[in-house]
């Protein structure tokens, strides 16, 4: 997988490229308006990471210019700003997500992975890890070919770890991926613990493996080890 | 009290007490005129009498005439003194007692002496200070009444641009778009007010829109760094050599940004609510939303072991969907935050107003101060914005939005009419 992040902020730039190089992903980073400009000419990219304020650019203009070109690279738009009409225009000129700073990277790196697969799997949408397997389309588990019925928040929540799977996701990220804003609740974390007991339940019955790992209260990793 | 009661208080006293003042030395005056006539006219007949006798050397024939008496009485010696004096006589004429003046002298007739006393009647004098005073006061009361009424109308109208300004200063409002109405007027010191006052407004207009424009960017720029720091975070989680101890400094440190960036978002929110940036207004089934965001909601209801009751009515409202969103988010999350486990939460819908109530450790709220930015109960994890932005909402949509406690249950009404 190969990403392209145009960042000016340089140790946010960093921290991306090292998560996403531990996936086993290629990255190229860039800070400013040309350099990505000209990468952009050259190269293509599975996914582009996008942030729309450049000391020397506009990131929408990167946007039209790839239009232009013609590619079919996925972007996905990071920014400070969570204005909607910037939103709107972002998605009209081809981008195919919007993700408000400051973000998660277990998040970031599960918009990737749908945006890839997206373009990769068009029509066919599954995702399988070991015998779990999901369809993305029916939004629907099967273990071993058995269906395994998950509420709407327990699907969205194994899809995110599976995504970063052989990553530690802290409660934080995990309860705002759910919740979005509102995991401030003083609760949220708590019920992230009851929410991925439960799934941990159900998976082991229905005759998965156990692939949660507890980390010392913070979080929670998704690995096969 | 009223500008122009007060005008008229202070008008009808002075002209009040004037016109009695003037009225007495008019009377008076009027009196002693027609009192000297009377005694003008004693005098005279005095002479009459005096040339009579001195003639015919025998006293007149005692007269009664229809205002005037004659009289003689005989007496041991003369005193040279003449009275004149008020007094009240009985005329035999009229058969009545009337007000006189009279004249008592002495005259002398051979070498006997006679007092002679002349009453005259005062009837018509005090007929004729009735009618001078009547035709001097009538018109001068009228005149009042006129006076009166001239300056209720003129007070009116000149002050009229100043109850105009009035109603512009009272109906001007920062959250509104609409500027300072000028009040056009010949009037200068109004017109100086009106500009005045107009000054005043775009001066606060443009300091609040530096101020709003500042929070803006103040919490855009804040929010890279804090990316910075999340992703940071994120990295030392996938560190290897993570013990509980610094496990535990994790925590902190995600729930702190976690903490500083929804302060953030929330005040960004405020600024963006302020700016009319999220008023596209549409048709909104408000039960279908109060029951996505219960959904939305429901294991932290559950964790809590809230009761839920339910009375929703099926309500269209036309609304930004965003904004109603965020009002129905707030009042969910607020009910649940400062609840009691086992607590409960009832939610009442009707086509008039939205009603959340809920039970809670905390007695009767002021309501005065909880939808102020940044006031909250220190115990709680909130931001001390949520029923801030709730008011911002319900101002910007012009719905009322009050708390009440009653039967230990804490009360938020946003009224929609």
């Amino acid at each position: 997988m190969k990403v392209l992040i145009i960042e000016d902020e340089e140790s946010l730039q960093r921290s991306i490229q090292q998560y996403l190089n531990a996936e086993g992903g290629i990255c190229d980073c860039c800070s400013t308006f040309d350099s990505a400009y000209q990468k952009l000419s050259i190269y293509n990219y599975d996914c582009i990471l996008l942030d729309l304020t450049l000391p020397d650019g506009e990131g929408l203009e990167l946007l039209r210019y790839l239009k232009k070109l013609n590619k079919t690279d996925g972007v996905l738009i990071i920014s400070a700003r969570d204005a909607i009409d910037q939103r709107i225009e972002g998605l009209q000129l081809g981008a195919d997500d919007y993700l408000v700073k400051p973000f998660h990277l277990s998040e970031l790196n599960a918009r990737i992975m749908a945006i890839v697969r997206r373009r990769n799997f068009a029509g066919k949408n599954l995702v399988v890890f070991r015998e779990i397997e999901i369809d993305l389309n029916a939004r629907q588990v099967k273990i071993n070919g058995q269906i395994l019925y998950l509420t709407r928040k327990e699907f969205d929540l194994l899809l995110y770890f599976i995504a970063n799977n052989g990553k530690v996701i802290s409660k934080a990220a995990a309860a705002t991926h759910i919740w979005g804003d509102d995991a401030d609740m003083a609760d949220s974390f708590d019920f992230i613990y009851t929410h991925i007991k439960n799934m941990r339940k159900k998976l082991t019955d229905a005759g998965s493996k156990d692939y949660f790992h507890s980390i010392y209260g913070i979080g929670y990793k998704f690995a096969d080890s | 009290m009223k500008l122009f009661s007060s005008y008229n208080r202070i008008l009808l006293v002075i002209s009040f007490t004037g016109l009695t003042i003037i009225g007495i030395l008019f009377y008076k005056t009027l009196s002693y005129y027609l009192d000297n006539q009377i005694d003008n006219g004693l005098m005279e007949e005095l002479m009459e009498v005096k040339d009579f006798t001195h003639s015919k050397n025998i006293l007149p024939a005692p007269d009664i005439y229809q205002d005037l008496v004659i009289q003689y009485k005989k007496i041991a010696s003369v005193r040279n003194a003449s009275v004149f004096d008020d007094t009240v006589y009985y005329n035999p004429k009229k058969q009545r007692k009337e007000a006189a003046r009279y004249l008592k002298t002495d005259i002398s007739l051979g070498h006997k002496a006679y007092q002679v006393l002349i009453i005259c009647s005062k009837v018509h004098r005090d007929e004729e200070i009735r009618i001078i005073g009547l035709i001097i006061c009538i018109p001068f009361l009228l005149f009042l009444i006129v006076l009166y009424w001239v300056n209720s109308v003129l007070i009116n109208r000149l002050w009229a641009p100043f109850r105009k300004l009035l109603v512009n200063i009272k109906s001007f409002n920062l959250n509104h778009e609409q500027s300072f109405e000028r009040v056009p007027t010949n009037i200068e010191e109004f017109r100086e007010l009106s500009k005045a006052i107009e000054d005043l407004s775009f001066k606060v207009r443009s300091d609040y829109k530096e101020i709003k424009l500042f929070t803006e960017n103040a919490s855009h720029e804040m929010m890279t760094p804090l990316a910075v720091i999340n992703s940071k975070l994120d990295t030392m989680l996938q560190s290897t050599h993570l013990g509980p101890d610094e496990s535990e400094t994790l925590i902190d440190l995600y729930k702190a940004t976690s903490k500083l960036t929804k302060l953030n978002q929330s005040l960004l929110l405020l600024v963006k609510i302020d700016n009319n940036l999220m008023m596209d207004t549409e048709e909104v089934a408000v039960m279908d939303m109060v029951k996505e965001k219960l959904d939305f909601f429901n294991e932290l209801i559950q964790k809590r072991n809230l009761k839920i009751q339910l009375y929703l009515d099926p309500v269209n409202i036309t609304a930004s969907r965003q904004l109603l969103d965020i009002l129905i988010n707030n009042l969910f999350s607020n009910a649940i935050r400062h609840n009691h486990n086992g607590g409960l939460i009832k939610i009442k819908l009707t086509g008039m107003s939205l009603t959340f109530s809920n039970t809670g450790d905390s007695g009767v709220l002021r309501e005065e101060m909880i939808f102020e930015r940044f006031y909250k109960n220190p115990a709680s994890e909130g931001t001390g914005l949520g029923l801030a932005i709730l008011k911002q909402i319900c101002n910007r949509q012009d719905y009322k939005l009050s708390y009440s406690y009653e039967n230990h249950m804490h009360i938020f009404t946003v009224s929609f009419i």
